[in-house]
């Protein structure tokens, strides 16, 4: 690459990522902002955000996000490593069966499976709240898992295991001393993933949500319809710092192959 | 009977997605040939009214503008994010492992508040409108909310993750020499692109087009909140039949046919890279 060329390249990625964070960056402008209206900057306030810890609703969403999306990566963890485990041991075709499955969740369209959800919950008359969102996530969270466990697995060294199995251990001992020791950074990434995605998640909720539990961005979704005040800029900030810390989390206890932002 | 032993681990897991993924999705199968009583209670009687509800125009019109929307916003990231992901694979080592983590950023910010951002920089009283009334290069604020090309804009946004990180993948992979041949045989710039590099990257944009056209289909939320419900979506309309409208028979019609016309693009994604033996997620 010449000069010119890779003046182009810082050009071209610089106004990308400008692009890609503009939007972000201005919502966490605005929750600062006195006024309540993105005409004009009114000065500097942290009032929204009192406002926001004053609003019940809105605490008792989140607690219901949290709940949600700590027991959906919780049982998609257990769930997914488990599977992936299996699929070592079933015949290729259980396997080739079980991998078709898994993708089925990621390849539907969210609103289709949501309604099919529905309407399942509905007949078999289970009351929406926590266990039908829980549930419902664990479906589009146990195939990431169940990925990236799988992938992990492929990289672990056979000789390890025959070596084990020629000094005599029972399969049960092989894959409590190896095999799971071995994925527990990778489940581990895949079930912070988890706890993203289902913190974050819309449209699967909106329909698995009871009439008394909802989650937060449900909640929020329905805020923003009716009209904002900054008071929903507030909360998207916090999210948004909550995330992070969980990334900087991982970052830090992350091993090898377990972080999310690795070259490999 | 020794193979049902050695494949007993794997029930658990094959109970669970059937239940959860099958049995759901065959409801909606069974729903949608029934139909309603004025309270939207299930009739069970075998129809076709549902899907004859299909080809009225103005439901016609509705899948016609998810389709274009879903294109579009292909077409659209791809435009974009092919030289991103092509300039990222350029980079030095610990330059693109930086630019990456910026790409991948995205995916853990709430798509609420990515789209929401939107309709601040575009409202009339917005940011863009603001700055550019302050630099007195218009003096009415530009209508740029509510319309088609706002929920184009925001659906591109929200996807161009996918399209760069698929592309990037299989730039990464190209063989260089293979393009250093090319310009040592006089192959221009320009030719060397669209000879070389474009033929062996297209498993990275089948894959891409892939990962963004589906979700493309039905992020109603983004419709709703940068469209205002002007254009009518497919996933709007589901979602509207399904909770206020009461309708499931026919909301259940209609995921029918939006599942088809992703199986349809999942066909021809098969089709396009019959050759290459990678899987569509990883």
């Amino acid at each position: 690459m010449n000069l010119n060329q890779k003046k182009f390249r810082t050009f071209y990625l610089s106004l990308f990522f400008i692009i890609l964070y503009v939007p972000v960056l201005s919502v966490v402008l605005y929750s600062f902002n006195k006024s309540s209206s993105t005409a004009y900057w009114a000065g500097f306030t942290l009032n929204w955000y009192k406002e926001l810890f004053n609003d019940r609703v809105i605490l008792e969403a989140f607690n219901v996000s949290i709940k949600v999306a700590l027991l959906t990566a919780l049982l998609s963890a257990i769930v997914g490593t488990a599977s992936a485990i299996t699929s070592v041991y079933v015949t290729k075709k259980t396997e080739k069966t079980t991998n078709g499955l898994m993708f089925l969740p990621l390849i539907v369209p969210e609103v289709a499976l949501g309604v099919s959800l529905l309407i399942f919950f509905s007949a078999l008359k289970l009351p929406f709240g926590t266990f039908t969102l829980v549930i419902s996530h664990s479906l589009f969270c146990v195939p990431y898992v169940y990925i990236m466990v799988q992938l992990r697995l492929k990289e672990i060294n056979i000789s390890i295991i025959e070596a084990a199995k020629d000094l005599g251990a029972t399969r049960g001992q092989i894959i409590k001393t190896i095999i799971l020791p071995l994925v527990m950074p990778s489940t581990l990434t895949a079930s912070l993933l988890a706890l993203a995605m289902s913190l974050d998640d819309v449209i699967i909720s909106t329909y698995m949500a009871g009439p008394t539990t909802t989650t937060l961005p449900v909640h929020i979704f329905s805020m923003m319809r009716v009209g904002v005040t900054p008071k929903v800029n507030a909360l998207c900030t916090l999210f948004l710092v909550g995330t992070f810390f969980l990334i900087g989390i991982n970052q830090i206890i992350g091993t090898k192959g377990g972080k999310f932002f690795e070259q490999k | 009977m020794k193979k049902i032993k050695q494949n007993l681990p794997a029930f658990p897991i094959l109970a669970y997605l059937t239940i959860l993924v099958g049995i759901p999705l065959l409801l909606v199968v069974i729903l949608s040939f029934l139909s309603r009583d004025s309270l939207g209670n299930i009739i069970f009687e075998f129809t076709l009214s549902n899907y004859k509800k299909m080809f009225d125009p103005v439901y016609l019109k509705v899948f016609l503008n998810s389709f274009t929307l879903a294109i579009l916003t292909g077409i659209i990231t791809l435009l974009i994010g092919y030289p991103v992901a092509y300039f990222t694979a350029s980079l030095d080592r610990k330059m693109r492992s930086f630019v990456i983590l910026l790409i991948m950023l995205p995916f853990w910010i709430s798509s609420l508040l990515r789209t929401y951002g939107w309709s601040i920089l575009l409202g009339k009283e917005g940011l863009i409108n603001n700055i550019l009334m302050f630099f007195n290069i218009i003096d009415k604020p530009l209508n740029m909310m509510y319309k088609f090309g706002t929920v184009l804009t925001g659906t591109a946004y929200m996807l161009v993750p996918f399209m760069i990180l698929s592309i990037y993948n299989s730039v990464d992979k190209l063989d260089r020499s293979l393009l250093e041949a090319s310009y040592d045989l006089g192959g221009g710039k320009w030719k060397t692109f669209f000879n070389i590099t474009l033929p062996l990257t297209m498993p990275g944009i089948a894959q891409g087009y892939t990962l963004v056209f589906i979700p493309a289909l039905g992020l109603y939320y983004i419709s709703d909140l940068l469209g205002g419900g002007n254009t009518m979506f497919i996933g709007n309309l589901i979602n509207n039949m399904a909770t206020r409208g009461r309708n499931r028979p026919l909301a259940s019609a209609f995921a029918i046919g939006m599942i088809l016309l992703v199986v349809l693009v999942l066909f021809i994604y098969g089709r396009v890279t019959k050759n290459n033996k990678e899987s569509l997620y990883q």
